[in-house]
């Protein structure tokens, strides 16, 4: 993938990546989330405030005593 | 070494004596014999039906002899098993009910530790790294200074402070309960027996329901976390369990939870119990399976991680819209039980479960809102599971009948005077009463 400001391009396909719902299957339970998805090979691009943020908060939520 | 053979205490002198955990039929019952008292037995578990002992026993680490000074001259020793993940801290003997049963055998007066003295206690809990303190006695809430009393446990650092209360000055005056949370109050431990004035006039010799459902509505005024705590007591409320968790439900968010206790017999207690006069851990899961009609199902629990796993269970679930349940409980990791940060990891889940957000703090606007959603998208699920969380847990005290020295050197709940810290239920044992 190349970083073209906010405007990120597929490394692999070359096309521009697209908001899209997307599902995740994270630690037992799925959810949803728009992220940025090639409409070519599918790749999706994590951002990182989202790894660092809303995941490691749906993580530390469903982490068990 | 045979599973079976533990140590224990004679329920006349508490001298340790040998023990053999025996199956009798479906249940497990503790025997011993003392030289001079003679034979005892005690019933420890009822059953099975997805709650076997032997499964549940399995998850502890095999470990062999117990120090010399179990539980004769117990203060946490070198030998003790697992770390603390609750300290309580005693702040008064005074309280303004007296009822028949009491762990605590509270009621008397006594000197009382200043708020500068508690502070000595909260800060050398907190320097160890014990940042979760219950405020218990007695009942604090008699004590004029209990704001100071929280305002000084989160001075010293104690992250978490939860008071274990029968709730009657709460509710009766709302503004002490503002000064509560003001002060750093994290959530209430609400004694709550039942929905029915009946039960509360058995075990509290007093009527009662009016007042918890006050302590309940200005606690969520405030927005201070409650959890139900029932005394659990054959014959008396056994069968409200489902009713007490339908209410739960119904009240979240302003109810966090519910905490069962099987009664244990310590302190203060009419007689000397018989088996018929105990209620086990695996009863108390069926009971809430067949009593919410299969809302929560047995599978839905796990044994304790941080205390030894015949010690208690816990669920872990989010109140939707309508009274509808999402259940969050993962399947048991056996590796888990009693790991190295296993009181880490239960102090975090509960201080998350029971407190409440900060109101507005998660507010989130690109959230879907309320009856619809599926709560598969993660800002909604987020969202609600932080102001809906609610847990179905419980704990199993050991009296002088039930006293398992395995068991006794996994606990993590912990007593402390500022002189030393032991484990609740070798603090509060006591010598079997005389028959009356």
């Amino acid at each position: 993938m190349a970083d073209g400001n906010e405007n990120w391009t597929c490394g692999k396909c070359g096309a521009a990546l697209e908001k899209k719902k997307t599902v995740f299957s994270y630690l037992g339970r799925s959810f949803t989330h728009d992220v940025d998805v090639c409409p070519v090979c599918g790749a999706v691009r994590i951002p990182r405030e989202l790894a660092e943020g809303r995941m490691a908060e749906v993580e530390e939520q469903l982490e068990d005593k | 070494m045979n599973p079976g053979k533990t140590e224990s205490v004679c329920p006349v002198c508490l001298r340790r004596i040998p023990a053999e955990r025996v199956p009798r039929g479906e249940d497990i019952h503790l025997e011993k014999t003392c030289p001079e008292h003679g034979f005892f037995s005690a019933v420890v578990w009822r059953g099975g039906s997805g709650a076997e002992f032997g499964k549940w026993r399995s998850y502890v680490p095999q470990e062999t002899g117990v120090p010399s000074g179990c539980p004769g001259s117990c203060g946490l020793c070198e030998n003790h098993l697992n770390k603390t993940c609750c300290a309580l801290v005693e702040i008064t003997r005074r309280c303004d009910l007296r009822c028949p049963v009491c762990f605590a055998e509270s009621g008397g007066g006594g000197r009382e530790p200043g708020v500068g003295e508690l502070f000595e206690i909260f800060k050398k809990l907190a320097d160890a790294g014990n940042t979760f303190v219950q405020l218990s006695g007695g009942e604090p809430a008699v004590r004029d200074d209990l704001p100071e009393i929280i305002a000084a446990a989160r001075r010293a650092g104690c992250k978490t402070v939860q008071l274990n209360s029968n709730g009657i000055r709460l509710g009766r005056e709302p503004e002490f309960a503002r000064a509560l949370s003001e002060a750093g109050l994290s959530f209430v431990f609400l004694q709550f027996d039942g929905m029915s004035d009946d039960t509360y006039a058995k075990l509290r010799n007093i009527r009662l329901i009016t007042e918890k459902l006050k302590a309940i509505e200005v606690c969520d005024r405030f927005n201070l976390g409650v959890t139900l705590v029932p005394t659990l007591v054959p014959g008396v409320n056994d069968g409200e369990i489902g009713d007490i968790i339908d209410f739960a439900v119904k009240r979240s968010p302003a109810v966090r939870g519910v905490h069962f206790q099987p009664i244990s017999y310590f302190g203060r207690y009419p007689a000397p119990p018989g088996d018929g006069d105990r209620i086990t851990l695996p009863e108390v899961l069926r009971a809430v399976e067949t009593q919410t009609g299969g809302k929560f199902k047995i599978r839905d629990f796990n044994p304790s991680s941080c205390d030894h796993p015949c010690c208690g269970f816990h669920g872990d679930f989010v109140v939707l819209p309508r009274g509808k349940i999402m259940k969050l409980t993962k399947k048991y990791n056996p590796d888990a039980c009693c790991a190295d940060d296993a009181h880490l990891k239960n102090r975090s889940f509960v201080a998350r479960r029971w407190t409440r957000p900060v109101i507005g703090a998660d507010a989130d606007t690109s959230a879907p809102p309320g009856e619809k959603s599926d709560y598969c998208d993660m800002s909604a699920f987020l969202s609600r599971v932080k102001s809906h969380g609610f847990t179905i847990s419980a704990m199993a005290f050991q009296d002088a009948w039930t006293l398992d020295l395995e068991r006794l050197r996994r606990c993590s709940l912990h007593v402390s005077d500022g002189a030393s810290v032991t484990p609740f239920c070798a603090r509060y044992i006591t010598k079997a009463a005389p028959t009356p």
